[in-house]
């Protein structure tokens, strides 16, 4: 036994620093998968905030004269225009509360789906994104922020100071090829933020300044920072609102816990938004909460505060698959997030942020006047986005891990058993001859 | 009645206890506070000197400091040199305060691994199974090992952070501690029992824990206390046990190199027997169980002090009691 340990003990230091080999070999992928995401030039490690501004801005601006790299608005023009209606959808519209998305579902035919109809500015529904129209691949990044229901520590946030949070304004029903918004000089819009420990009724965040595209905020507290970009429009005899929110979750180890315990049960909810969605926490929600393909979800459309009955509510899947359902008398829907993530198996990663977009649609037939304009009906609009990871049970074994810890147990049983009987002395009779 | 007598009588009492007994019940109260706590909702910060793994999520009452301590360590360096340093400070001092108050006290009575292995010990004796020995040699190796692991805990980290090591290598004393496959396990939560297929490093870091858990199980079934021998916390907090407040304590005038009190100790230190010079007598591997106190023969020969004044001292009489209530010394 006691050789026996030695060993095993001795075979486990060399299996650790065996260990640091194969973990240079897996950076080596890493790196390399990092790479691709880093080809266009960054500014210098070492750059001021305002350097490192001025540095993106310059680069947007170069982007756009180019035209290349997810040209926003070529990706508007493909999107399907605006008065698809729901017949003319090809998406699968269901009340089943909890099938998967099918990929066999029509949705797919036409590249993305199809807008639901009230797309506001023939671009598909306004959505806020973290992560800009080109990057939108999925690829964890550190130093972001969390949209809600990511774990993890939002660390944005310049060295040392506040994280902070950006996020995008995009059009369109494909959470990947959604473009920026556009600008759009007759619609009245309006951004809030509602910070843990700010006034209920938000504050205004003030629109991103010329050539830059994102919004930008600081997370000074831990909790939830809802931003909502609300636009109305008429058109024609239709007044269309609409209501981009955003959840992110900012939480960190160690922060103070009774900041944390005033986050984690403070409303979600916007009593002024004429419409919103609300992503529904279950109960035993923990604050690193991440979302994961196979999980079901439960949204809630609200309208000033209340549920609204018969909302249309559509989830699409990162890839682009939707699924369409009809909000019940308590404003809620039921999806289930499909797994959509099947790379190659060495190019797997099990950070994989993927986004889904939730976008909720109704009517109503409201009177009154816009800009001095009558308008006869409302149409109302709103979307959530928000990531999801893969789940472990796609790359987690239990049949693995069990084997391997019973033949370990098997193996070393019988080595100290048998290494015991071997050290065993026979019984030896001794005679003496007493004559 | 003066107070003289009255602490007199109390000392005896105390230092004449069962104290195996008492021990048992200690280490089981504990087991389930720190095991079954959370649902309880109580929570003792991420700062614990001992195994109350942080991966036991529904039911831990606090965490094990390594968790932390290796997250902050895998940080990038950019922010490990700024306001984060002073976060792994202030954590630090935050561990400090609670190890001094017990010293290695915390491995011998709290921590739920090491009183997991006492568990595993007292299955093999009820079974009559011997228990194995290192020998002298074996044991002046292996007892560096965990001040290996505790280089390697804080160095890779280190590395995963400058990015030369993966983030599937954090953190890395977890992956292979078999506190987070086995303490999940008594809420009903097996998912630490699998492999990681995700990646090649992945792959390696899992079956590499379920490996060392496995070897775990049938190490502390035939040698006490098999893990901690090997466990960094214990190099941490030997580095640290100066200012501790609980010691062990040692008056070699007293000893008569009897043996009794190396006989006992589940950690096999011969210096507790053999040392009749060092009046601090806890070495790097001791867990501070005192069961040598309660074994040893010769009244004062050895104890334990909280902050300077005598709790538990060895005596004659207490030694007499407790053979007589047939201590399984040895077995
Ligand atoms: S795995 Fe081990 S070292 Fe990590 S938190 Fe759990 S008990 Fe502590
Ligand atoms: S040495 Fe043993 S008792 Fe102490 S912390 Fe480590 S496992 Fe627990
Ligand atoms: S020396 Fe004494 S207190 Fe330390 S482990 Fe051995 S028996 Fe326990």
């Amino acid at each position: 036994m006691k050789d026996l340990a030695r060993y095993c003990l001795g075979g486990m230091l060399a299996l650790l620093l065996i260990g640091n080999v194969t973990a240079q070999t897996g950076l080596d992928e890493h790196s390399a998968h990092a790479s691709s995401d880093v080809v266009r030039p960054r500014p210098p490690e070492n750059a001021t905030p305002e350097e490192r501004r001025a540095f993106y801005q310059k680069r947007a601006a170069e982007r756009v004269k180019a035209g290349g790299g997810g040209d926003p608005v070529a990706a508007l023009a493909r999107t399907a225009p605006g008065n698809a209606t729901l017949d003319t959808a090809p998406v699968k519209r269901t009340q089943d509360k909890s099938t998967p998305a099918k990929p066999e579902e029509p949705a797919r035919a036409s590249g993305r789906p199809a807008g639901m109809g009230m797309a506001m500015r023939g671009g598909g529904p306004l959505w806020l994104s973290d992560s800009p129209p080109s990057r939108g691949d999925g690829a964890a990044r550190g130093g972001m922020g969390g949209m809600m229901g990511m774990g993890g520590m939002a660390m944005g946030g310049e060295r040392g100071g506040a994280p902070s949070k950006r996020l995008w304004l995009r059009a369109g029903s494909d959470p990947q090829k959604s473009g920026f918004a556009r600008e759009d000089g007759e619609a009245i819009n309006e951004t809030l933020i509602v910070r843990p420990q700010g006034p209920i009724e938000g504050e205004a965040l003030p629109p991103p300044v010329d050539g830059k595209k994102n919004l930008l905020f600081d997370m000074p507290v831990q909790g939830y920072y809802r931003v909502y970009a609300s636009s109305r429009k008429l058109q024609g005899e239709v007044l269309n609102v609409s209501v981009a929110k955003a959840e992110i979750s900012n939480f960190g180890h160690g922060g103070d816990e009774e900041e944390r315990a005033q986050a984690l049960v403070a409303p979600r909810v916007l009593e002024s938004a004429p419409i919103e969605i609300v992503r529904e926490k279950a109960p035993d929600e923990k604050t690193f909460f991440q979302l994961k393909s196979g999980d079901e979800q439960a949204f809630v459309v609200l309208q000033k505060g209340l549920p609204l009955q018969g909302a249309r509510v559509r989830f699409v899947s990162h890839e682009g698959w939707s699924k369409e359902a009809v909000s019940d008398e308590q404003g809620r829907v039921n999806f289930q997030i499909i797994r959509d993530y099947f790379p190659p198996w060495d190019d797997f990663k099990k950070r994989f942020k993927a986004s889904y977009l939730v976008i909720a649609e109704a009517n109503a037939a409201e009177q009154g006047m816009f800009k001095d304009m009558p308008y006869s009906s409302v149409r109302y609009q709103t979307t959530l986005s928000g990531n999801y990871y893969p789940s472990p049970n796609d790359y987690r074994s239990y049949a693995w891990g069990l084997g391997i810890g019973l033949l370990i147990v098997l193996f070393c049983g019988t080595a100290v058993y048998l290494y015991r009987r071997r050290r065993l002395k026979p019984f030896r009779e001794v005679r003496f001859d007493e004559r | 009645m003066s107070a003289k007598p009255v602490l007199d009588k109390v000392r005896d009492v105390v230092n004449e206890v069962d104290f195996n007994r008492f021990r048992f019940w200690f280490q089981l109260v504990a087991f389930v506070l720190f095991v079954y706590g959370g649902y309880l909702a109580i929570d003792l910060g991420s700062k614990l000197p001992f195994f109350s793994c942080g991966y036991n999520r529904e039911g831990r009452a606090g965490v094990c400091y390594l968790l932390p301590l290796q997250h902050q360590l895998g940080r990038p360096l950019a922010m490990l040199f700024s306001m984060a340093s002073l976060a792994i400070l202030t954590g630090f001092l935050t561990f400090v305060l609670w190890f001094i108050v017990l010293n290695k006290g915390w491995c011998g009575f709290v921590c739920p691994l090491g009183t997991l292995q006492d568990w595993i010990s007292a299955l093999r004796r009820r079974m009559g199974i011997r228990f194995s020995n290192y020998t002298q040699g074996q044991f002046a190796q292996l007892t560096k090992i965990k001040f290996v692991l505790l280089a390697l805990m804080i160095l890779i980290p280190l590395g995963v952070g400058g990015g030369i090591f993966s983030r599937d290598m954090s953190p890395p004393f977890c992956l292979i501690c078999p506190a987070r496959m086995i303490l999940p396990m008594f809420t009903g939560d097996f998912s630490q029992f699998t492999v990681d297929f995700s990646s090649k490093t992945a792959i390696f870091m899992t079956a590499l824990g379920i490996s060392i858990t496995a070897l775990f199980l049938v190490g502390s079934f035939v040698k006490k206390r098999f893990f901690c021998f090997f466990c960094p916390m214990s190099a941490l907090h030997y580095l640290i046990s100066k200012p501790a407040l609980l010691k062990l304590k040692k008056d070699g005038s007293k000893c008569t190199r009897c043996g009794d009190c190396y006989a006992v100790c589940d950690m096999e230190i011969k210096e507790i027997a053999d040392d009749v010079k060092t009046t601090d007598i806890m070495t790097d591997d001791c867990t501070l169980c005192l069961k040598c106190v309660a074994s040893c023969p010769e009244s004062g020969a050895l104890k334990a002090t909280f902050a300077g004044i005598p709790i538990f001292v060895s005596t004659e009489a207490g030694f007499i009691k407790r053979m007589n209530k047939g201590c399984q010394h040895g077995k």
